[in-house]
């Protein structure tokens, strides 16, 4: 798994790259969990993501949950194609909020 | 230079430790013989054994012998002349401890005992510091521990170090037994907590091929006092202990109230409702919750976030039943969940896990597809026959690889056939 993280104004910006799994998001939950809890805006750059299981997207929602609970955002943005499958059929455009770029999700 | 008796009783001395260290089951009882017989034959008045503490910040007495009791003493490690000697792995003489800077005056104020000098050895394997063996005071003479002395002591720390790790490894040994049992016992409780097969004509089964030993998937079925079978199938986000934990709370949940909540909605509304309240590290469970009328053949389904599940009909036209809901545990609202209402008319319904439909043959990747297409060409057969064809082809590519399954695999089907 890659990541990148900016910062763009008052929102951090994490890029997730490759295989986020079983394997991969421990990482994942340590970049994202530090991220929410130094920024009340955080956006997740999905675009580079080959393959999401549901570690994975456990991850993301736990980052979810504790934004929530610090009263902080969490948005995900440029969902790649394999990764939108798996939301699609889970129902999670439901849970998170959804842009279709990471300029949308900036706006 | 030690004389020939000195020499053959030095080594008479360590092929007595040595033959304790290769037998002995106790490695506290078998560092402290040894400890009382090198300070004996050193003539030292007291001696003690040093070891690192598992944060590897701290070193502790785990073994003395001589007139005062320093057992369970701490020193931060690379304290005191035995934390240097650990540190920098090597033997030290000191002759008169009032000169040298590092001497912990401290020990000897608690304990009243006048310490002149010390002899200590490292004990280390390979790279790995375990602790030391620190003797005080010879009582020759002059007093003084002379380097035949420290010689003897580093041989015999070497042995003992080895003897630790030896029977730590042992300790790991047994303590992973021991987890394999338990884990062995969870997945004989996990796999009661599924029904019985029961057999042709009744109308739903199931299996269950767990990727570990515990699952975190699961499926259940029974059927109410009207006839109508109440059946469900669930996976648990991630694998290994913890899905499994909360796949045995979800399906204890599913069984107690799916007997009196008739509604598959309502019912996982309650379940998400539950669940979520303690549910954690994001943890969920994308579950599908259903009711069949054997009668008529109708099916009332409700999905949490599950992969939908596949109708083929009587002719072998095929179609998905997506979800309509997130999966369970993730917002917390009792609220029912939609439903949908489903004719069987003579056809099946195949619930299951992504362990299928990511599972391997020798072609590639199962998918969707490969799953629809075996289940339609097979349609005729019974059900346990359709559903072994899928297994088989899953189960042989990965014995023919030697490897063993990724993800759990579990498939309940529910048939509406009068001609089985």
């Amino acid at each position: 798994m890659k990541h990148e993280i900016t910062r763009q104004g008052d929102v951090t910006v994490i890029a997730l790259g490759g295989d986020v799994d079983l394997e991969t998001s421990p990482k994942a939950r340590e970049l994202l969990l530090a991220a929410v809890k130094d920024s009340r805006r955080v956006l997740v750059d999905l675009s580079g993501v080959s393959y999401i299981d549901s570690s994975g997207v456990a991850t993301l929602v736990e980052a979810l949950q504790t934004a929530r609970k610090q009263r902080g955002e969490l948005a995900l943005a440029a969902v790649s194609e394999s990764a939108r499958r798996v939301f699609e059929l889970a129902r999670l455009d439901k849970v998170f909020t959804i842009h279709a770029t990471v300029a949308e999700g900036l706006g | 230079m030690p004389n020939r008796t000195e020499l053959m009783s030095a080594l008479d001395l360590l092929s007595d430790m040595n033959r304790q260290f290769a037998t002995s089951l106790d490695i506290q009882d078998t560092l402290r013989f040894a400890l009382r017989l090198i300070t004996d034959h050193v003539n030292a008045e007291g001696g003690s054994v040093f070891l690192l503490e598992q944060d590897g910040h701290r070193l502790a007495c785990r073994a003395c012998t001589g007139p005062v009791d320093i057992l369970g003493i701490t020193l931060d490690a690379g304290q005191g002349i035995v934390g240097r000697s650990v540190a920098c792995n090597e033997g030290v003489i000191v002759r008169d401890v009032s000169k040298d800077p590092d001497f912990q005056v401290v020990v000897d104020q608690k304990t009243g005992f006048v310490t002149r000098s010390i002899l200590c050895a490292p004990m280390t394997v390979k790279d790995e510091h375990l602790g030391a063996i620190e003797l005080v005071n010879k009582r020759s003479t002059d007093g003084l521990f002379t380097e035949a002395d420290l010689l003897l002591l580093q041989t015999l720390a070497a042995s003992a170090a080895m003897a630790l790790v030896n029977a730590r490894m042992s300790q790991a040994l047994v303590e992973q037994e021991r987890l394999r049992r338990e884990l062995e016992l969870a997945a004989a409780i996990q796999r009661n907590l599924l029904p019985e097969v029961r057999p042709a004509p009744f109308p739903v089964y199931g299996v269950n091929l767990p990727a570990r030993t515990v699952s975190g998937d699961f499926y259940d079925f029974f059927t109410l006092d009207d006839g109508r079978i109440g059946f469900c199938l669930g996976d648990v986000s991630g694998k290994g202990m913890n899905a499994a934990l909360l796949m045995s709370k979800t399906a204890s949940l599913f069984r107690c109230l799916g007997k009196t909540i008739h509604e598959p909605g309502r019912l996982l509304g309650t379940l998400n409702s539950e669940i979520s309240e303690t549910a954690s590290h994001g943890m969920f469970v994308t579950m599908i919750a259903g009711l069949l009328n054997p009668a008529d053949g109708t099916v009332r389904l409700s999905n949490a976030g599950h992969e939908p599940p596949l109708l083929v009909a009587r002719d072998g036209s095929r179609s998905s039943l997506a979800a309509d809901a997130p999966p369970l545990g993730i917002l917390p609202d009792n609220a029912a969940l939609p439903e949908i209402e489903v004719a069987l008319d003579g056809g099946s319904l195949y619930l299951f896990s992504d362990g299928v439909t990511e599972g391997t043959t020798a072609g590639g990747r199962l998918g969707r597809d490969g799953f629809e297409a075996i289940v339609t060409e097979h349609r005729s057969q019974p059900v346990g026959e359709r559903i072994e064809h899928v297994l088989r082809l899953l189960r042989a590519n990965v014995e023919n690889n030697g490897d063993k399954l990724h993800d759990d695999i579990t498939i309940l089907a529910i048939d509406d056939r009068h001609d089985d």
